[in-house]
């Protein structure tokens, strides 16, 4: 079932691969456990006219087992995955290159800073639903929202983060590999919902580069200084 | 008080009652009993129509933007000759949801169940405010009516998902949407009333009208989990209210509550729907838990496992249910730190239905199982719940949530635990309770041919939706192919349209076997299912007052299954034992 | 409200006493507090917004808008607070056993409270006059979505109350029939005090 999950191009994916798999394996061994007892019980103990079921009324001993158990369990889990959290939420580290992405019905804004070298100003380059980063570069994104709320979504990078009208919300990531992601919009935000999509091109740096001069944006390394 | 009357003048008052007009006996009528069925038609109704629009919705996804067979007449703009555009699909499966939640699901679990069965099996004869009762019903039908004429107006129903989040529902310019979503708004806060008089009657009624000697915890787990329900109820439904109404405010009155153009905060409104939201997730399946439980016990003719626990487990998901709310809100731009102590109590309240879980499977250990159509809907409801409730683990899980939300694995978690789970359960308690609410049996036959088919287009459309969500399929999007990354996942979503059809064509046994037993099927006893439980003391159905004569007397609990002090394998509620035996301990 | 009036009226009950034992506490009183409990998550639904708000406002009251009539307010609220007696008065001779004068009592409580919410509604008139509207400001949505919930509150319970008044005339409320009273007593209290709370929040 996980083969379905689309390749990995972020430095996110491994670790929430990761947490997924285990997640994966942990539910799926209490599936079976919980599926084939209730095969088995059913099976064993289906009616005979001659038998009498046993009459009892529970045992306090399974009882404490089954609910300090699974709670181990879900707390370990909980703990796990919040270092994770903490990794991709949290933690935010120094960037590399700068931008701002804006959603609006039904289309991503990007922004690259203008002439003055820096982003969210009149300069700005601005291009509908293409999005242009080098590749392994930490790059930081401030993500707007013009009407209604849209969710940033790159599959490929295990990534999502809804945009807010009236928010401001800083993101990063990371991506290990040159290629053409799609964006679809992962929040319901009207009739055009369905069908709002950019595309996430990564390219090797020099190319990206060149791209910039193209285009002639501002500037690439995180001139604006960031806290 | 008032009430305060002696038994004599009951009996006396109960034998001069008179032949009442068709009018009040099956319309306006008080009797819990008939509102417990009114409930009843208009949720099953309501299925009908909300599976329809599951229907249409699972076309659009299969053969995207191509014409619906049968529904070339729908006219413009709803439909192109049948072709559902996108403002379309967008309403339909706002109102699938909103219909099956509020609509169908509460109808059947909490309005007819929870009025049909709370006065049966606490051993009362009616609800503490008959009247207050009846409006309930004719309130929650006034909503109903809003909700459906929603369809006809300019612009469409509501179009903004089940959780309408602002401000994608605050402007109408946004969505298309004009009177759709304000009568979505005013429709729900009908239904708030309405299921405020709900809450109150049952809570009073489980309260104060027990019959003698049901201590609590001789009650049935289906009357405490109605209980809780109820308890859940009052205080989530208010708080929805509160939100619809500064929704609707802002959309009629000016007001800026979340809009961020005037200072208003989007984010709020997700704090406030969710925070009655959880709740709800859990009002919809308690009373499916509490119903099961008393089946499993009931086939297995063995004492439910473990009570006590179950009661507490119940008390405990109910509480908890008010702090996990953020969990829905993981990518929405909440703080993470918020998101992190969200997860931990998510995880948490996993643990009550672990208790549960392994409490059923107890309960069927070394028991004597009958296969009949409410215990294969109720073994059904175990097996189908425990992979929602494990898929659910995956998204309280913070970072495999940043991936997986918003996509169809959370299709997948909804109808796991609300079909899987809360309709299981619905049709168990149909199927258990007909021929006490109809004095007929059902089909057996039917009914197996309902179950199995049931079973196997529930899998084949909502297991594959996993696969999908592992896939990155996004939910609410009207043409899967606009994607290239999902091209390859298209055949999964026509074999789910395809299970989707077989999962509505075996509604069709339901249908059949319900009418056809209404009618012509065989009379039922009194207890035809051998069961512990005070509505099995009554005829069937049960006449006007319940219990001809005085009320049962509780000797024990609702599970003395094959006790040791009886030769049969049951012994019921209101049995008295003679001699040093008559106090059988509870538990 | 119709859920109101039909608490006043539990008496076209069926045929049958649905209980046939005394309760420890009456039905009535269990009711009336549910309900009251589920009309207080309502209130705390709404007052939980405006205190969001008012936190993360930079200002509050915004500058250019008026203030809200504290004098006048703090008059009212002592208007309401008075309409209390009555009530109680009629509710303590009933449960002793006296049935007379208890329309003019329900009456005078209920006529208190009409007063209660001219006074607001005058008041009301005179800020929207000055520029308070509801879609200025949040301010202002808050203000009249929390205290307009409130009036309508009082408007039913003192439809309520003169429902009570009418049957009470018509000697239809007698000691043996007073769980109406009872209810409407535990709402006309519950009324009056979330006033008090709600004007703590929100006017001071
Ligand atoms: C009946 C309804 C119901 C029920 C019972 C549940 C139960 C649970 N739900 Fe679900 N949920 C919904 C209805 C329900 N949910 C709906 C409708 C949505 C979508 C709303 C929307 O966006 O439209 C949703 C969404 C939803 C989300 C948000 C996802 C997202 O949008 O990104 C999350 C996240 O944590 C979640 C978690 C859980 C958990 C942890 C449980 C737990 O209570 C489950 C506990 C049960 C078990 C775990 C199985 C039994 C246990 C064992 C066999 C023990 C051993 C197990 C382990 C050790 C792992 N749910
Ligand atoms: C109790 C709740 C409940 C129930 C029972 C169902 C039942 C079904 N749901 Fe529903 N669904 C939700 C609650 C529910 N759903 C919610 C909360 C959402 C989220 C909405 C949102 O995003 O806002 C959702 C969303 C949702 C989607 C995702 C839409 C999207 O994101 O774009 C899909 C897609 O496949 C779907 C399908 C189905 C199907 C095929 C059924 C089937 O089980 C239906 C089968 C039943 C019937 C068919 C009825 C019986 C019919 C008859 C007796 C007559 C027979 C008629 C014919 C054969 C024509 N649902
Ligand atoms: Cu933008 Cu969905
Ligand atoms: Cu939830």
């Amino acid at each position: 079932m996980m083969s379905w999950l689309p390749e990995g191009v972020s430095t996110f994916a491994p670790q929430i691969d990761r947490l997924f798999y285990g997640i994966y394996y942990l539910t799926g061994a209490v599936f079976f456990a919980v599926q084939i007892t209730l095969l088995v019980f059913v099976f064993r103990y289906r009616h005979r006219p001659d038998r009498r079921a046993e009459y009892t009324h529970g045992n306090t001993t399974l009882e404490i087992v089954w609910t300090v158990v699974p709670a181990i369990i879900l707390v370990v889990l909980a703990f796990v995955s919040r270092s994770t959290w903490a990794n991709i939420k949290e933690r935010i580290p120094p960037s590399d290159f700068e931008m701002g992405v804006t959603a609006k019905q039904f289309n991503w804004e990007a922004h690259y800073a203008g002439p003055d070298g820096k982003v969210g100003t009149d300069d700005d380059v601005v291009m509908d639903n293409d999005v242009y980063v080098p590749v392994n570069k930490t790059i930081r994104v401030v993500l707007r929202s013009k009407d209604v709320i849209h969710s940033f979504f790159v599959p490929s990078m295990r990534f999502k983060q809804d945009a807010v009208p009236g928010h401001e919300i800083p993101i990063w990531f990371k991506v290990t590999k040159p290629g053409k992601y799609e964006i679809p919009c992962a929040e319901l935000c009207g009739f055009g919902h369905s069908g709002m999509r950019g595309w996430l091109h990564v390219l090797p740096q020099e190319e990206f580069e060149a791209w910039a001069k193209e285009h002639k944006i501002g500037s690439t390394a995180p001139a604006a200084a960031h806290g | 008080m008032s009430e305060a009357i002696s038994h004599a003048d009951v009996r006396h008052l109960a034998a001069t009652h008179h032949e009442q007009s068709f009018v009040r006996r099956y319309i306006f009528s008080l009797d819990h009993k008939t509102i417990g069925k009114q409930f009843l038609t208009t949720g099953l109704s309501m299925l009908v129509i909300g599976g329809i629009l599951a229907l249409l919705v699972r076309w659009e996804l299969a053969w995207p933007e191509t014409a619906v067979p049968g529904f070339g007449w729908v006219p413009e703009p709803i439909m192109f000759g049948g072709i559902i555009p996108p403002d379309t699909y967008n309403a339909f499966f706002t109102m699938h949801a909103t219909i099956m939640i509020f609509f169908a699901v509460m109808p059947i679990l909490v309005g007819c169940f929870g009025n049909f069965l709370i006065p049966l099996m606490i051993g009362a004869r009616d609800m503490a405010f008959p009247l207050l009762n009846m409006l309930s019903f004719w309130v929650a039908l006034v909503a109903n009516i809003i909700m459906l004429a929603s369809f006809f107006v300019t612009g469409g129903a509501a179009a903004a998902g089940w959780t309408s989040y602002p401000p994608l529902s605050d402007i109408p310019a946004y969505s298309g949407v004009y009177w759709g979503q304000n009568l979505w708004c005013i429709s729900l806060i009908v239904l708030g009333i309405s299921s405020l008089m709900g809450s109150v009657n049952y809570i009073t009624t489980i309260i104060n009208m027990r019959a003698p000697g049901m201590t609590w915890f001789r009650l049935p787990l289906t009357i405490w989990a109605l209980f809780i329900t109820a308890i859940l109820l009052l205080l989530a439904l208010p708080v929805l209210t509160a939100g619809l109404g500064m929704l609707l405010f802002d959309r009629v009155a000016g007001t800026h509550f979340f809009l961020p153009s005037g200072g208003g905060e989007p984010l709020l409104w997700q704090h406030v729907f969710w925070f009655f939201g959880h709740p709800e997730v859990y009002i919809l399946i308690l009373p499916a838990m509490g119903i099961a439980s008393d089946i499993l016990a009931v086939f297995s003719r063995k004492p439910i496992f473990g009570y006590r626990a179950m009661a507490f487990s119940m008390m405990a998901i109910a509480g908890l249910s008010w702090i996990v709310w953020g969990h829905h809100m993981f990518q929405s731009g909440m703080s993470p730190v918020l998101g992190t102590s969200f997860m931990m109590s998510t995880m948490v309240i996993a643990v009550p239905s672990a208790i549960k879980t392994f409490n059923w499977l107890g309960t069927l250990w070394r028991g004597n199982i009958k296969f009949t159509t409410p215990m294969l809907f109720a073994l059904g409801f175990v097996s189908m719940f425990v992979i929602g409730g494990l898929s659910g683990i995956y998204m309280a899980s913070t970072p495999v949530d940043i991936y997986i939300h918003d996509t169809y694995y959370i299709v997948a978690h909804i109808h796991y635990v609300v079909f899987g789970g809360s309709m299981f359960g619905a049709f168990a308690a149909i199927y258990y309770w007909f021929p006490k609410m109809f004095g007929r049996m059902m089909n057996e036959r039917l009914g197996k041919v309902h179950f199995w088919l049931t079973l196997i287009g529930f899998n084949v459309t909502f297991f594959p939706m996993h696969i999908l969500g592992i896939g990155g399929h996004m939910r609410r999007i009207y043409n899967p192919t606009q994607y290239d990354f999902l091209l390859p996942l298209q055949p999964v979503n026509v074999l789910i349209t395809r299970g989707a059809l077989l999962l509505g064509f075996a509604q069709l046994f339901l249908v059949v076997n319900f009418f056809w037993s209404l009618f012509a099927g065989p009379r039922a006893s009194r207890n035809p299912w051998e069961a512990n439980t005070l509505e099995w003391e009554a005829p069937s159905p049960p006449p006007h007052g319940n219990f001809p004569g005085p009320l049962p007397t509780v000797y024990r609990g609702p599970y003395e299954y094959s006790s040791p002090l009886v030769a049969e394998d049951y012994l019921p509620q209101a049995r008295r034992l003679e001699g040093r035996v008559a106090a059988a301990p509870a538990h | 409200m119709t859920l109101a009036g039909s608490l006043a009226m539990p008496h076209r009950a069926p045929s049958f006493r649905p209980v046939e034992r005394t309760p420890p506490i009456p039905n009535a009183v269990v009711a009336i507090v549910v309900l009251v409990t589920g009309e207080a998550m309502l209130f705390a639904g709404l007052i939980g917004t405006y205190l969001i708000f008012r936190i993360s406002a930079p200002d509050w009251p915004p500058r250019d808008l008026p203030r809200l009539p504290i004098p006048v307010t703090v008059a009212n609220t002592l208007v309401l607070l008075a309409s209390l007696a009555p009530i109680t008065r009629a509710l303590r001779r009933l449960r002793r056993g006296e049935g007379a004068g208890l329309a003019r009592l329900l009456g005078t409580s209920a006529a208190i409270g009409v007063l209660f919410v001219a006074v607001q509604g005058a008041e009301w008139a005179r800020l929207i006059h000055h520029g308070l509207t509801a879609g200025s400001s949040l301010y202002g949505a808050t203000f009249y979505l929390i205290i307009g919930c409130h009036a309508v509150h009082v408007v039913a319970a003192v439809v309520w109350l003169l429902v009570l008044a009418a049957l009470a005339w018509l000697g239809r409320v007698t000691p043996e029939r007073r769980a109406g009273l009872e209810m409407a007593t535990v709402y006309w209290y519950f009324v009056c005090v979330l006033w008090v709370a709600l004007f703590g929040v929100v006017y001071l």
